[in-house]
């Protein structure tokens, strides 16, 4: 069976006063329908660089698709015509945005976005769009959403933002719904229920999840599959439990060692020491290398490829020679 | 439900309506309503009350005002009547006031929505023109136009549209170079809208509240500059304003200091209400102060 969304060895160069630099190198990744699909990585490893060229959205110039393609149910959407792309964003695959407090234009009522949203893909009169827009909040577990609908987004907290905008993917049942770090700046207990919704939503719509987040605990709680990503590529992928409970690749074991475990006091956290290179100061070799207790002379001449060595695929030399 | 909502205690009402209930607690700005409201009205059906023609001369010159019950502000230079000339000045240089303001607006949001939107040479092109726009002397470019075109009222309002541009169009492109990095136009593009959508419907109405004080203000600017041109004599020599009342009586004002002084307040409080009321509409269009 091929994949819904099918992307492969995806190329993404930004001109930069430092001059051209990639920001995703050959970056592959799949996901079907009804799955969950977990993508991690700290900051500016290339994860929203990635939804966002699902989405068309990078910014062009200075950004540029330099190679690789993007499949959406086997038609490609790298080089797709303008209009053809704004048809299937909202439609074929939608998006949650990391802040919803500044994600929602701040001069319309939320009901009003939302019907905006769907009149944008259907035929549908303003006030039929309208009430599907109530019934869509109601949906997401917003309470009394017929008055909510007529709120502007200040009068909402964060998770209600949240809410409103998966209300707003949602809104024309997307094939692929990316969600971009959704709970990242929202309250534990509110992000507890966003999951939640997150999943039932699935199940309700069928859709395909991406979630972008740097959250592994998001990733025990979500996610079917895990792709990590660093320095603009995948370096391990598998199954969530393979990478949560075996982490082949340095990296990915140094982000499992992030997570603190309740009632382990003996467990000191490990931090991962540095952060990542910046993208226009990428040697030949392995962008890890000078983060990595494993490192040797191979790490810095070679970049390693996604390969299965050890338990699952993982782009490591050390773990193909067998170190770690 | 568990989660914490910041629940209002009003019933959300439309854009509009909540924008009034902002205004009408804005003491400054209902003084300005009403002060136009008076000069308005005075201008619109004042002449029911006082009938007058302001190019007849009617009596002997320079007679001060509130000595003859006729004419109660007194008569000019060539003894035409001043308060004739005051209620039907009006008219036109708030015509030609909210006119040029209208051009003014329609020419610089459009301008430079598309300039900051679309950015690169787009942006060089129309910033360019408006430059071209903003280094010519407003007043002079303004006296070229009119004379080229026989100065009647639209000719006036149309000059002062073509000098006051630029500035309304580096203003909305600064907004929309502002607003257009922010998240929720990336999320409308997310949803499939259209460039046209999200110039009109996301980034402008964001971008109003400078732009109606700026409007307010041109049409501040727009009622002195046809004062000034009607000053200078270019105004239409065909219809009483109080520009033109100001440059014809300018000669005599240590002999007689009314003829001046009249018009002179007339359009000084015009643009002090019109003011007011720009800052109240601006507080009332932000949706953060609402709540307060």
């Amino acid at each position: 069976m091929s994949a819904l969304l099918a992307i492969e060895d995806l190329r993404v160069t930004f001109n930069t006063r430092y001059g051209q630099v990639t920001a995703l190198d050959g970056v592959s990744l799949h996901v079907n329908a009804g799955e969950t699909l977990g993508v991690v990585g700290e900051s500016g490893c290339g994860k929203s660089i990635t939804a966002l060229a699902t989405m068309g959205l990078i910014p062009m110039p200075p950004g540029r698709i330099a190679g690789g393609s993007i499949r959406l149910e086997g038609e490609e959407l790298v080089g797709a015509a303008p209009a053809r792309m704004r048809g299937l964003r909202g439609a074929d695959i939608a998006m949650i945005f990391q802040e919803p407090m500044t994600s929602l234009n701040p001069v319309f009522t939320v009901g009003a976005q939302i019907a905006e949203a769907i009149m944008l893909h259907q035929k549908v009169s303003p006030d039929q769009a309208f009430k599907d827009a109530i019934a869509l909040l109601d949906r997401v577990g917003i309470p009394s959403p017929d008055a909510r609908a007529r709120d502007y987004p200040h009068q909402l907290s964060g998770g209600m933002r949240q809410r409103v905008m998966i209300a707003m993917a949602v809104s024309c049942r997307p094939k692929v719904l990316i969600a971009d770090e959704p709970t990242t700046a929202l309250d534990v207990t509110v992000q507890a229920q966003i999951f939640d919704l997150l999943n039932e939503i699935q199940r309700d719509f069928g859709a395909a999840i991406i979630l972008i987040t740097h959250d592994m605990g998001a990733i025990s709680e979500m996610a079917d599959r895990v792709a990590v990503m660093y320095a603009g590529r995948v370096i391990e992928e598998a199954q969530a439990d393979d990478v949560l409970d075996f982490p082949q690749h340095p990296y990915a074991r140094g982000l499992i060692d992030c997570i603190p475990a309740l009632g382990r006091e003996d467990h000191a956290l490990r931090e991962i020491p540095g952060v990542v290179p910046p993208l226009h100061l990428l040697g030949a070799g392995c962008a890890f290398a000078d983060r990595c207790e494993h490192t040797n002379a191979r790490c810095k001449t070679e970049k390693p490829l996604l390969a299965a060595h050890g338990h699952h695929p993982a782009a490591c030399h050390a773990v193909e020679e067998g170190r770690i | 439900m568990t989660d914490q909502t910041t629940q209002s205690s009003y019933k959300a009402e439309s854009p509009a309506l909540e924008a009034w209930r902002m205004f009408r607690r804005n003491i400054p700005a209902l003084v300005g309503v009403a002060l136009l409201a008076v000069i308005v009205g005075a201008t619109l059906y004042g002449t029911f009350f006082y009938a007058g023609d302001p190019f007849e001369v009617v009596w002997a010159p320079h007679e001060p005002p509130g000595v003859t019950p006729d004419f109660p502000l007194g008569t000019d230079y060539l003894g035409r009547n001043l308060m004739a000339g005051m209620l039907t000045g009006g008219g036109p240089t708030l015509t030609v006031g909210a006119a040029a303001a209208a051009i003014t607006m329609v020419i610089g949001i459009t301008l430079g929505a598309l300039a900051g939107y679309y950015g690169g040479w787009v942006d060089n092109l129309l910033m360019r023109i408006t430059e071209f726009f903003q280094v010519l002397p407003a007043l002079l470019f303004a006296m070229v136009l009119v004379t080229l075109f026989s100065p009647s009222l639209w000719t006036i309002a149309i000059a002062i549209g073509v000098v006051s541009w630029p500035q309304t169009a580096r203003l909305t492109r600064a907004e929309f170079l502002k607003i257009k990095e922010l998240e929720y136009v990336t999320a409308a593009r997310a949803i499939g809208a259209r460039n046209k959508r999200i110039i009109w419907r996301v980034i402008l109405p964001n971008a109003m509240p400078p732009l109606i004080v700026s409007a307010t203000l041109t049409i501040g600017v727009a009622i002195l500059f046809e004062a000034g041109l009607s000053f200078l004599g270019l105004g239409d020599p065909n219809v009483m304003s109080w520009g033109l009342m100001i440059g014809a009586n300018r000669e005599y004002i240590l002999d007689a200091w009314w003829p001046v002084t009249f018009p002179g307040l007339a359009i000084f409080f015009t643009v002090f209400a019109v003011s007011l009321i720009g800052d109240g509409l601006n507080d009332a269009f932000n949706p953060k102060l609402r709540e307060r």
